[in-house]
């Protein structure tokens, strides 16, 4: 009943006329639109006692059906759905998937009773991918009971996302204090094995006994002999944007992510010091310069095998790739910045020791040109614009929403309004999506403390004589305005993070349109995957806010504790085979 | 008892960021407390509970040999356990930690940068001076019990219990009504993509029944819970139980999940609306009713022509509740669907505030409805729509008059069917649960977690764990997390069989009790025995929350409260009201 | 005073061409982009706006989608692609309908058959009269002077009926769009001498377009043509209906080329010949988004156009070449496609020629009128309590 539909529907309609039970079966095409009466004609004529729907969201249908049930005097209970969709039948291979959840409709069964994979034996360690906030929350869950975890994180340091933020709405307490102590736990905890600038490479074994083959890129820094003198840091000649502020500031080729990094030692960046790209034959100042000779240069990447039992996937988001959207003057105005960009900008450890200023021109020697940075000279703007929903709820980037922007953006506008004496906030925002715990009385605070929250979303910064000029529409003031503008920072939309794709390859984990991962079942089990022992937490399954990330995070853990402490495993939808679950199903019938 | 004079202690000033920094001084702080007698050392860093913070203060540990700390930042309740965490790793008892809290207490709460810093110097004194009595203190560590009482048997109930009794430990689900489900018994499809919320239930259910680790108590509830995390000890009353000896039974529990979800806003608090008094202004769950008997239609019998849906009913609203119920706009939007589905001919006008699409999905959703030629009708959350009867020559049975905002008229809408989007609200009986486990509810009703974002499921109360809607109000996916979140928390301590608990506690002095007994009544924990055969008070250890009323009352002073006694108390106030004398060598930012 | 919605307003409007107005989720993007939307005319959003809620009262009294010029960047710029460029457009079509007082505007929007029906009707009558005419009077062989098939004199008079018909019927459109625009939808007074303090924009639209080729002020070099070639079309079309109205016996004499008039009547056909062309082609091709979605009355307009044009040039050369039978029968194939166009004139989209120049006028006027009582608000002052 969708456009994007691949199974054979008449293999389906074959298979469900040879039910029993089944008194007939009608193939109702795509977007159908079904007239009561005709149904009500059907039902009478055939006598029917079950309606079964089958489709993607055969719910979407429903109400006229049962109205047609009602209509006839049958029982509207039975009008059941056979929702392919919602259990994972989503492309041609699962053909049968198909049947076995029609099969279990006519038998009034619910397919998640009927469809119970597992039983096999489970490894007791568990993998953990990414260490963002979630990553971090689930290794502790299940290292504090006393489980093995191999943790691995792409970058250099734990942390994710969260270790950028200044502050964390509604709450505003700084996100350094509630995370860094957790980081701590995990660099120190003795179940738990940290891997960073690691990647999983390749993925083998069955639930339960998943061997995977990990890369770890060589850090070419001896982590217990390291002192942290930073004397190689001086001396080293290659500078490059820091990834962790976002790349508002500048750091060398060998460096500590930031200062609270966990592990908190030095490491080569390969991509961009110079004696590794030039095989040895240039620099090395580094090794020269280190008084513990910490530094081995030549040192070669590891690939580490493990054998884990479960397998977490909390690979998190990144910024929507803002260079689509031109409207905005992203990369042309020099104060045109990304909400990631103004979280390090106003973030204490930031490269402006957390004040909120406008960049200023520096000379670039090496490039031998003026460029714009922010730093601590830098004066602050006296009119601020943030613009919501920026290639979010938009059908030509994101089409859904991030969910966290609406609140980070309000945050943004207290942090400016508290540090800079009488600024001047405009918010243009569509739809203010306050929903959690605290958040609407937050968004009324922001309100009160004289931030000018406009209902209209601006679709175009201008540079008027040298002078940001922003343009909106304030809908309830039925006016448009022009805004003089200092500063405008965009609360870009999510997107997956770039190894979710080669992941969900690796792993055999399905990704809905978006490109987030699937969970199996989005009301009953929102942090499983149709494939065994393998989990979904926080960002890398829909854009969600810390406390439900957290909230997923120990959810998985959940999953994991549950498995090695029954020592029954959970399997994989896929193994299944259709016979079996019919014969599931039957028994369940039967009670 | 005495101090020694040769203490060596360690100060160290966390400018926290910015937010202790930039209203104190903090380098003049540790200046000045290196000035203090016995301080040894003083430093300041920018996040001392970060890795190189607490590292450093272990290094200082062991190269000066300090033996008492004092860590100025802020509140104990954030990070003494990461401190006393550090102190551990240097082989120093965690006790002899003091913090000084010049953040919450000092620098979140003042302006004036100078007098700012005056305080924080004397709250540091104040931290050395104590510290200088601080006694190390042995915690002691008590079995766990591996059962598990479950509170609530809606889907968030019942998954947690699953999620444990699978794990292979025993569960008591206690059920007030006499069957399971919950709120969402009366839902049939959910929000965005229309899926049985019914199966969902059927197989919750249906696998719960059947569970062998899994005693459901129905038509139950908890009338008291005694004891501490790990050794609860639970009455679970039947309420209309034969034979009449089995209506109580207690159960022993390590762990309390408490999963007693929402209710719905009564309608009818908001008299303008009119509900109760027109026929056809239902409520949310009502229409629900009528889809699922696949009839809606006035209370005449008419097929409705035009339709509205009033979102916000009790929520985002001085007047009732400020917060948003975070899952009507979805509910709405599915109502808006399945009234078109069920009868393409009729109109139907959706009157919101905000168009709440933030999941997964959702957003989609949303546009879906809009193509589905939904009207949607924006309104401002202080001016509430008003519903009337229609004049005899309108087409239908009443107008709905309120100002749109987004096309700026005072509109009115047709309608012969109102349908109000109830909030959710805390249980009216939340207040009793709160009271028997002893854990808070904050301004609306709502349990509070003890941290509201790395702590969802945790309480303050050790032991005791929240989720679902009787957290907060939120939908079926993030409910079902939560509740897995709880029971992981569970899962990891029991598996880890024995729990620590604090070694802070008050304790009688044999010698001074007179055995009047004063303290036995007051001891909110009833933590304290009397021993008849001595005539004494006697604390019980593991109950004491270390409240110190008994302290306070007990007229010979024979009791003494650990880590809170009365030479530590007067030290710091000593401390305190040392009179600091400083100047800002730069000038106010 | 509320104003009643009309949930089912929007269906009605489909007909009129716009199919996705009620995607619009109000975020503005479209009256930020727009290069004509001002402090008083604020579109398309709040049309949009009204259109969703079907807010008729308040439709029938903009004069914004007169402003709209359909160059296309808003339905390029919108978030939910609820192509607002084609609300606009079908707005117009739904106000040239409403203006007019017969309902047969109405009648040929909403249905393509009636519209199609009612031009071959009117072709056949017309070609039957002028045979008959033609027959009884004179020869077939001559085309000009004495005896001709259509003699001059007549075929003047002729023309002159049809116009004034036309005119009239324009004329009381006209006057109901003034009433609609200016007297139910103004509600402060609009001081007489206005109307003549004002009046220069009337021509001054007419003839320049001008706000047309602001259009490209978003930097959008592809709107320069369209700009021209509409300039061009007009300006021809204009043209020649005065020089067939007035000018149609020198018009007509020949076979001698009278370069005083013909000058005129050859750079008319150029411009005419290229701009229909050109419009059909974009239709065709759907290459921007104004031309993406095309309602059948476009397509009669530039279609029945394009032949009357073909069919002018032939009948000319035909008599210049002297095959005065083959001029005769191409003349009338000619005015058979004439007399219909010119009589579906106030009843279509050809009616904008009249109603975008008013509406520019009444726009001034309006201005004007709000400037007297300050109540225009300079948007870069505003800052929001």
């Amino acid at each position: 009943m969708d456009d994007q539909w691949k199974i054979d529907i008449d293999a389906i309609a074959k298979y469900s006329a040879n039910l029993p039970e089944v008194e007939m079966v009608k193939n109702l095409g795509i977007k159908p639109r079904l007239n009561v009466e005709t149904l009500i004609e059907t039902i009478n004529s055939r006598k029917l006692e079950r309606l079964v729907i089958a489709g993607d969201m055969p719910g979407y249908y429903k109400p006229v059906f049962t109205k047609a049930m009602a209509k006839t005097g049958g029982n509207v209970d039975e009008v059941r759905l056979a929702s392919f969709q919602e259990h994972g039948a989503k492309n041609g291979q699962s053909l049968d998937r198909a049947k076995a959840i029609i099969a279990c409709a006519t038998m009034a069964v619910p397919f998640s009773l009927a469809a119970v994979p597992g039983g096999n034996p489970v490894n007791h360690s568990t993998l953990v991918i990414g260490a963002g906030i979630a990553g971090i929350q689930a290794s502790l869950e299940i290292a504090n009971a006393g489980k093995q975890v191999y943790l691995i994180e792409q970058s250099g340091t734990i942390g994710g996302h969260m270790a950028m933020f200044d502050k964390t709405f509604p709450t505003l307490d700084c996100a350094a204090c509630i995370l860094t102590p957790k980081m701590v736990d995990v660099g120190q905890h003795e179940m738990i094995n940290l891997m960073t600038r690691a990647k999983v490479v390749s993925v083998g074994g069955k639930p339960g006994a998943y061997k995977v083959k990990i890369r770890q890129k060589a850090r070419r820094v001896d982590v217990k002999s390291c002192v942290a003198c930073g004397l190689c840091v001086d001396a080293c000649p290659v500078k490059v944007k820091s990834e962790f502020d976002a790349g508002i500031s500048i750091r060398k080729a060998i460096y500590i992510p930031f200062p609270q990094a966990v592990p908190n030692t030095y490491l080569i960046d390969e991509e961009h010091c110079r004696y590794v790209l030039n095989d040895g034959e240039k620099c090395g100042v580094c090794v020269r310069k280190c008084p513990k000779d910490c530094i081995h240069l030549d040192e070669e990447d590891a690939t580490v095998d493990v054998e884990v039992g479960n397998v977490i996937l909390a690979t998190g988001y990144e910024l929507l790739d803002i260079s689509k959207i031109d409207q905005y003057g992203y990369g042309k105005f020099p104060n045109v910045v990304t909400s990631l960009e103004f979280e390090r900008l106003t973030n204490a450890s930031g490269s402006t020791g957390g004040r909120i200023v406008t960049k200023i021109k520096q000379y670039n020697r090496k490039t031998k040109q003026d460029e714009w940075v922010f730093s601590p000279e830098g004066v602050p703007p006296r009119s601020v614009a943030i613009i919501h929903c920026v290639g979010s709820r938009n059908k030509k980037y994101n089409a859904y929403c991030s969910r966290v922007c609406c609140m980070y953006s309000l945050k943004f506008a207290h942090l400016i309004k508290e540090k800079i004496p009488n600024v001047n906030v405009y918010e243009f925002y569509i739809d203010m999506r306050a929903f959690g715990k605290g958040y609407e009385e937050f968004a009324e605070r922001i309100r009160e403390e004289g931030t000018y929250i406009i209902r209209g979303h601006s679709a175009s910064v201008v540079m008027n004589k040298n002078q940001m000029v922003v343009r909106g529409e304030d809908i309830f003031n039925d006016r448009l305005v022009e805004f003089d503008v200092d500063m405008v920072v965009l609360a870009v939309g999510l997107v997956p993070s770039q190894g979710t794709e080669e992941l969900s390859r690796l792993l055999g984990v399905q990704r809905d349109v978006d490109g987030w991962f699937s969970e199996l079942d989005y009301n009953g089990s929102p942090t499983d995957t149709d494939k065994g022992g393998i989990y979904v937490a926080g960002m890398c399954q829909a854009p969600k806010d810390i406390p439900d990330t957290v909230a997923q995070a120990s959810a998985v853990a959940a999953g994991v504790l549950r498995s090695l402490t029954s020592g029954q495993g959970i399997g994989s939808m896929s193994s299944l085979t259709l016979s079996e679950i019919e014969e599931k199903a039957k028994t369940v019938h039967a009670i | 008892m005495e101090t020694k004079n040769n203490l060596k202690i360690g100060v160290y000033v966390c400018n926290c960021g910015t937010n202790i920094a930039k209203i104190v001084d903090a380098v003049a702080v540790a200046e000045y407390a290196q000035t203090l007698p016995n301080v040894v050392l003083a430093k300041t860093y920018k996040y001392m509970c970060s890795n190189p913070g607490q590292e450093m203060i272990a290094q200082d540990i062991k190269e000066n040999e300090l033996d008492r700390v004092v860590v100025a930042a802020c509140s104990p309740n954030m990070h003494e356990r990461t401190f006393r965490a550090a102190l551990r790793m240097a082989g120093l008892n965690q006790y002899l930690l003091e913090m000084a809290n010049i953040r919450e207490q000092c620098s979140w709460v003042h302006k004036d940068r100078r007098e700012a810093t005056k305080k924080a110097m004397a709250l540091v004194h104040a931290a050395v001076l104590r510290v200088e009595k601080h006694e190390a203190l042995e915690s002691m560590a008590v079995d766990m019990s591996p059962n598990v009482l479950v509170i609530g048997g809606g889907i968030a109930g019942m998954t947690a219990a699953l999620e444990l009794a699978d794990a292979g430990y025993f569960v008591h689900l206690v059920e007030k009504n006499n069957q399971l489900g919950g709120n969402i018994a009366r839902i049939d499809l959910t929000a965005p993509y229309f899926y049985s919320a019914r199966d969902l239930l059927t197989e919750r259910i249906s696998r719960t029944k059947s569970h062998k680790r899994i005693k459901v108590h129905l038509d139950s509830k908890v009338t008291d819970l005694s004891g501490f995390v790990g050794n609860f000890k639970a009455n679970i009353y039947n309420l209309n139980g034969v034979p009449e000896n089995e209506k109580e039974v207690e159960v022993q529990i390590g762990n309390v999940a408490i999963c007693t979800g929402y209710q719905e806003f009564d309608a009818s608090r908001i008299t303008h609306f009119g509900y109760g008094k027109m026929p056809n202004v239902i409520t949310s769950f009502e229409l629900e009713k009528m889809l699922r008997a696949g009839k809606v239609e006035t209370k005449e019998g008419k097929i409705p022509k035009y339709i509205a849906i009033i979102h916000c009913v009790g929520s985002r609203n001085k007047e009732f509740h400020t917060y948003c119920s975070r899952v009507c706009c979805m509910t709405a939007l599915k109502y808006a669907h399945e009234i078109k589905s069920a009868n393409p001919e009729c109109y139907v006008s959706d009157v919101y505030i905000d168009m709440h699409a933030f999941g997964k999905g959702h957003e989609d959703f949303y546009r879906q409805s809009s193509q589905a030629k939904t009207l949607f009708l924006m309104y401002d959350k202080e001016h509430r729509p008003v519903i009337h009867k229609a004049g005899s020559k309108d087409d239908c049975e009443m107008i709905i008059e309120v100002h749109e905002r987004l096309s700026g008229e005072h509109i009115e809408i047709p309608a012969d069917m109102v349908v109000l989007m109830v909030g959710m609200e805390a249980r009216d009986d939340a207040h009793e649960v709160a009271h028997l486990t002893n854990i808070s509810q904050d301004k609306d009703g709502w349990f509070i977690e003890s941290h509201p974002k790395l702590e969802p499921v945790a309480t303050t109360t050790d032991g005791i764990f929240i989720a679902g809607t009787c957290v907060a109000p939120k939908d079926i996916p993030d409910t079902v997390a939560q509740a897995r979140a709880a029971a992981a928390r569970i899962l990891a301590r029991i598996s880890r069989g024995k729990i620590e608990v604090d070694a802070v506690y008050s304790e009688v002095n044999v010698d001074l009790c007179s055995g009047c007994r004063f303290c036995n009544d007051l001891c909110p924990y009833n933590a304290i025995e009397f021993k008849e055969e001595e005539g004494l008070s006697h604390v019980i250890s593991v109950l004491c929350k270390a409240c110190g009323v008994c302290v306070a009352s007990c007229p010979s002073s024979a009791i003494k409260g650990r880590h809170f006694t009365d030479h530590q108390v007067l030290a710091q106030i000593d401390g305190l009201f040392n009179n600091v004398d400083y100047e800002l060598d730069e000038p106010v930012k | 005073m509320a104003i009643r919605v009309n949930p089912s307003f929007i269906d009605d409007l489909s007909r009129y061409g716009a199919e996705d107005v009620q995607l619009c989720y109000q975020c503005g993007d479209c009256s930020t982009i727009c290069s004509h939307a001002d402090d008083i005319y604020k579109f398309p959003r709040k049309s949009m706006r009204q259109l969703q809620m079907g807010l008729e009262q308040r439709i029938e009294t903009t004069l914004e989608p007169w402003l709209c010029y359909y160059c296309g960047q808003c339905s390029e710029q919108c978030p939910r692609e609820a192509d607002p460029g084609e609300s606009m457009m079908s707005l117009r079509r739904w106000l040239i309908s409403k203006y007019d007082f017969t309902g047969i505007a109405r009648q040929f929007f909403k249905s393509k058959t009636s519209e199609i029906l009612a031009v071959i009707l009117i072709a056949l009558v017309t070609g039957i009269f002028l045979m008959f005419y033609g027959i009884s009077g004179g020869s077939i062989h001559i085309y000009d002077g004495e005896g001709a098939f259509l003699p001059s004199q007549f075929i003047h008079k002729f023309d002159l009926t049809i116009g004034s018909i036309m005119a009239i019927f324009l004329l009381i459109n006209s006057i109901r769009m003034w009433y609609f625009t200016m007297i139910k939808g103004v509600l402060i007074p609009v001081p007489w001498w206005l109307y003549l303090k004002e009046l220069y924009e009337l021509p001054l639209h007419f003839f320049t377009q001008k706000r047309y080729a602001e259009c490209e002020s978003n930097g959008k070099q592809h709107l320069h043509m369209p700009w021209l070639i509409h300039l061009g079309l007009m300006l021809g079309y204009v043209t020649m209906l005065l020089l067939v109205l007035v000018f149609v016996e020198p018009l007509q004499a020949g076979p001698e080329i009278r370069w005083s008039v013909h000058i005129f009547a050859y750079m008319a056909t150029i411009g005419l010949l290229s701009g229909t062309i050109y419009f059909i082609r974009n239709r065709f091709k759907k290459n921007y988004t104004q031309y993406k979605k095309s309602h059948s009355t476009d397509w009669v307009f530039v279609v029945l156009l394009f032949f009357i044009v073909l069919t002018g040039i032939f009948q000319h050369v035909f008599h210049r070449t002297g095959l005065y039978e083959w001029a005769n029968i191409t003349y009338v194939i000619h005015l058979m496609a004439v007399v219909p166009w010119l009589l579906r004139m106030p009843f279509s989209k050809w009616a904008h020629l009249a109603y975008r120049p008013l509406a520019m006028y009444f726009a001034a006027i309006q201005k004007a009128a709000y400037e007297r009582q300050e109540l225009l608000v300079d948007s870069v002052s505003i800052t929001i309590k």
